[in-house]
C-alpha cells in the first residue's frame, strides 16, 4: 500500500471544501427533477456563468492575493473569440469553443508578463484600464465586430435541460480543476506569494512565473465562461465586458468566501437568485450587492463560508471536544 | 496652423485629465491605495453642479463651491469611514491592505452608481454652462467661453494646491506623511488629519473637474467612470505617487490623444492612453517621474 502523504491542515481544508463543493454540484444536478421552469432553469444557467467566472476570479486574487478588475472582459472576449471564427470563417464550435479559452489565455499572458513584474496596485489599475478600452474598441469597430449589436453565435445544444447540464459539468470540471492546481505544489506556492511576496521570493519561489501561471488559467477560465454562454445566449454583445459585470463576480466572491473553493460557488448562486428577485421588489440588486461588498470586506472577511464555519467551530467546542 | 490648434487643444483636455490625476496620484503618495470610487466623485460633482444650478435656478458660478463642498464631503466620509481601518487599529492590516482597499473603494464605486442611478434616474442631465460666450479668437485659436474658463479654473486649482503642499503647515505635514508615516507620527503629526485632508482635496478636485464638464459630458451615473479610467493609466505613466508627474502625462495624453484623433483614427483615440500605458510598463516600469520603489 503506497504511503500517504502526510495530512496537513493546507490538504484537510482544501478536501473539507472540495466535498462540499461537490455536494452543491450534486444538488445542482438534482434541480430539474423539481424545478421545470425554463425560466428558473435559465436562471440558474447564468449563475453557473457566474460561478465560472468567480472560480477564475478566486484563483487569482483569493489564492494568489493578485487583484485583476477585468474577468468579464475577459469572458468577452473568449465570447468574441468563438463568435468572430463563426461569423467571418463559419468555423465550427469545435474549433471556436477552444479557441474561446487559447485567445483569452494568450492576452493573460502577454499582459500578465508586463504587468505582473511589478507588486501592489499595477494589476489592478491596468486590467481594469484594459477591460474598458478594449470594451470600447469592441463597440466601435463596426465593420468587424458589428458594434453594440453583436454576433450571432451557433448554438452548441438546443433545449434548456441539455444547457443546464453542458453548463453544470464545465463548473465540476473548473472547481475540480483548481482543487488539482491548489494540491500541486503551486498552490502553496500562489499562498505564499499572496501572505507575502518578498518572503515568497527569498525562499526561491519565481514569484513572476506563478503570478504569471495563476493569471494565465483565471482569464482561460473566464474567456471559456464567455464562450459557453455565447452559445447558450446565441449571442455576444459588448455587454458582457460591463464593469458592473466584474461587480457582480467579486461581490460573489467576497460574499461567499474569498481564498476558499466553495465560497465563489455559495456566493454566485446566492447572489444571482437573489438578483432575480431583488429585480422584482424594484431593480436595487446592484445597491444591496455593493452594500454587501463594503460591509463584507471591512467586518467578515471570510465571507459567508467563514462565517458558516466560525459557527460550526463553535458548536463542535460547546459539545466538548476532547 | 492646425498643428498649434490641435496642441492647444490637447492641452485643454490634459487639463482635465490632470485635475482627476492629481488627486488619485495625491492618495497613493499618502496611503500607497489606489482609490477605485474616484470616478464617482466627479460624477458627484458633475449632478451637483447640474441639480443645484437647474433645480434651484440659482447662477452656476455658485453652484460650482457646491459641487466642490459635495466632493469635499464624499471625500471625507471615505476616508473617515472606509479607509481609516487600514492605519488604526489593527496590526495585521499590513497584508491584506491590498485586497481590502481594492475591493473596498470598487464596492463604494458601484454602489454610488447605481444609488444614483435608482435616485436620480439613469437618463443624462444636460448642464449649464459657466460662461455661455460664443466662440472666440484669441490671436490665432478658436475655442469656446466653457473650454477656456475650465482651463482657467484647473491652472489657478493645480497652482494653488501646489502652493498649499509646499508652502503651508498642513501641506508640509502631508508630505512628511507621504514620505514615512510613522516617522511622521512620531514627529508629533496628525497622520489621521493628514490623509482626511488628502481624501478631502481629492475629492474637490475631482468635483470641480466633473462640474465644469457638466455642459459637456451630460451627467449619467456612469459617468464617471471612463474619467476614472483616463486617470489611472495617467498615474501609472507619471509615477504612482508623483504629482508633477500626474500632471505632465495628463498633458502628454491630451495632446497625444488631440493629434491621434485627427492623423490616426478618430474611433481609437481612447485606446492610445492604453497603448501609451503598454510601453511606459515595458520600458520604464517606475513611470516617467517615478521613483523605483524600495522596500525597507
Amino acid at each position: 500500500m503506497p504511503a500517504r502523504p502526510h495530512p496537513n491542515l493546507h490538504t484537510s481544508k482544501l478536501r473539507s471544501e472540495f466535498l462540499l463543493s461537490l455536494a452543491i454540484l450534486g444538488a445542482l444536478a438534482m434541480v430539474p427533477l423539481l424545478v421545470q421552469s425554463n425560466y428558473w432553469l435559465g436562471v440558474l444557467i447564468v449563475s453557473m456563468y457566474f460561478a465560472m467566472m468567480a472560480c477564475g476570479w478566486n484563483l487569482l486574487a483569493g489564492y494568489a492575493g493578485q487583484f485583476s478588475l477585468a474577468p468579464a472582459a475577459f469572458a468577452m472576449l473568449g465570447g468574441y473569440s468563438t463568435g468572430l471564427l463563426a461569423y467571418h470563417l463559419d468555423a465550427p464550435l469545435w474549433i471556436g469553443l477552444p479557441m474561446s479559452i487559447i485567445m483569452p489565455g494568450l492576452v493573460g499572458l502577454v499582459l500578465g508578463r508586463i504587468v505582473l513584474r511589478l507588486s501592489g496596485a499595477y494589476l489592478a489599475l491596468t486590467t481594469l484600464s484594459f477591460a474598458e478600452i478594449i470594451r470600447l474598441v469592441i463597440y466601435n469597430s463596426i465593420d468587424f465586430t458589428r458594434g453594440d449589436q453583436g454576433l450571432n453565435v451557433p448554438a452548441l445544444y438546443d433545449g434548456r435541460i441539455g444547457n443546464y447540464y453542458i453548463f453544470l459539468g464545465v463548473l465540476t470540471l473548473i472547481v475540480g480543476l483548481i482543487y488539482w492546481l491548489l494540491r500541486l505544489p503551486l498552490g502553496r506556492f500562489l499562498q505564499a506569494i499572496r501572505d507575502d511576496e518578498i518572503g515568497a521570493a527569498s525562499r526561491g519561489i519565481d514569484v513572476l512565473r506563478y503570478k504569471t501561471i495563476a493569471f494565465i488559467i483565471s482569464c482561460a477560465i473566464c474567456g471559456f465562461a464567455g464562450g459557453l454562454y455565447g452559445t447558450f445566449a446565441r449571442l455576444v454583445s459588448p455587454e458582457l465586458g460591463l464593469i458592473a459585470q466584474t461587480g457582480l463576480v467579486i461581490a460573489m466572491v467576497v460574499i461567499g468566501g474569498m481564498g476558499t473553493l466553495a465560497g465563489p460557488l455559495i456566493g454566485a448562486m446566492l447572489v444571482y437568485t437573489a438578483s432575480e428577485f431583488l429585480r422584482d421588489v424594484g431593480g436595487i440588486q446592484m445597491i444591496v450587492f455593493a452594500a454587501l461588498v463594503i460591509i463584507f470586506a471591512r467586518f467578515f472577511r471570510e465571507g459567508l463560508w467563514g462565517l458558516l464555519r466560525r459557527v460550526a467551530v463553535r458548536r463542535a467546542a460547546s459539545k466538548g471536544t476532547p | 496652423m492646425l498643428a498649434l490648434d490641435l496642441f492647444v487643444n490637447g492641452l485643454i483636455i490634459g487639463l482635465y485629465y490632470a485635475l482627476m490625476a492629481v488627486g488619485l496620484a495625491m492618495i497613493f503618495g499618502i496611503l500607497k491605495i489606489v482609490n477605485f470610487a474616484h470616478g464617482e466623485f466627479y460624477m458627484i460633482g458633475a449632478y451637483t453642479y447640474t441639480l443645484i444650478a437647474l433645480g434651484l435656478g440659482v447662477p452656476p458660478w455658485l453652484a460650482l463651491p457646491a459641487a466642490a463642498l459635495a466632493g469635499a464631503l464624499i471625500g471625507w466620509a471615505t476616508e473617515r469611514w472606509l479607509m481609516r481601518p487600514l492605519y488604526t487599529g489593527y496590526g495585521s492590516w499590513g497584508l491584506m491592505k491590498d485586497e481590502y482597499a481594492v475591493v473596498v473603494t470598487f464596492g463604494l464605486s458601484l454602489l454610488l452608481i447605481n444609488l444614483f442611478d435608482k435616485v436620480i434616474g439613469p437618463y443624462p442631465m444636460r448642464g449649464p454652462a459657466l460662461w455661455d460666450a460664443p466662440r472666440l479668437s484669441i490671436g490665432p485659436f478658436m475655442m469656446s467661453g466653457q473650454k477656456l474658463i475650465t482651463a482657467a479654473v484647473a491652472i489657478i486649482l493645480m497652482v494653488s494646491l501646489a502652493l498649499f503642499i509646499k508652502r503651508s503647515l498642513w501641506g508640509r505635514q502631508i508630505q512628511a506623511v507621504a514620505q514615512n508615516r510613522l516617522g511622521a507620527s512620531i514627529a508629533g503629526i496628525d497622520t489621521a488629519r493628514a490623509s482626511s485632508i488628502v481624501f478631502m482635496a481629492s475629492g474637490v478636485l475631482a468635483a470641480i473637474a466633473g462640474a465644469l464638464l457638466a455642459p459637456v459630458i451630460n451627467p449619467a451615473p456612469d459617468v464617471g467612470i471612463f474619467p476614472a479610467v483616463k486617470s489611472y493609466v495617467i498615474v501609472v505613466i507619471g509615477g504612482m505617487g508623483s504629482i508633477p508627474g500626474s500632471i505632465i502625462a495628463a498633458l502628454l495624453l491630451g495632446v497625444l490623444e488631440s493629434f491621434g484623433a485627427v492623423y490616426l483614427s478618430y474611433d481609437y483615440r481612447d485606446t492610445y492612453g492604453l497603448v501609451l500605458l503598454i510601453l511606459i510598463l515595458l520600458l520604464r516600469p517606475q513611470g516617467l517621474f517615478g521613483e523605483r520603489a524600495r522596500e525597507v
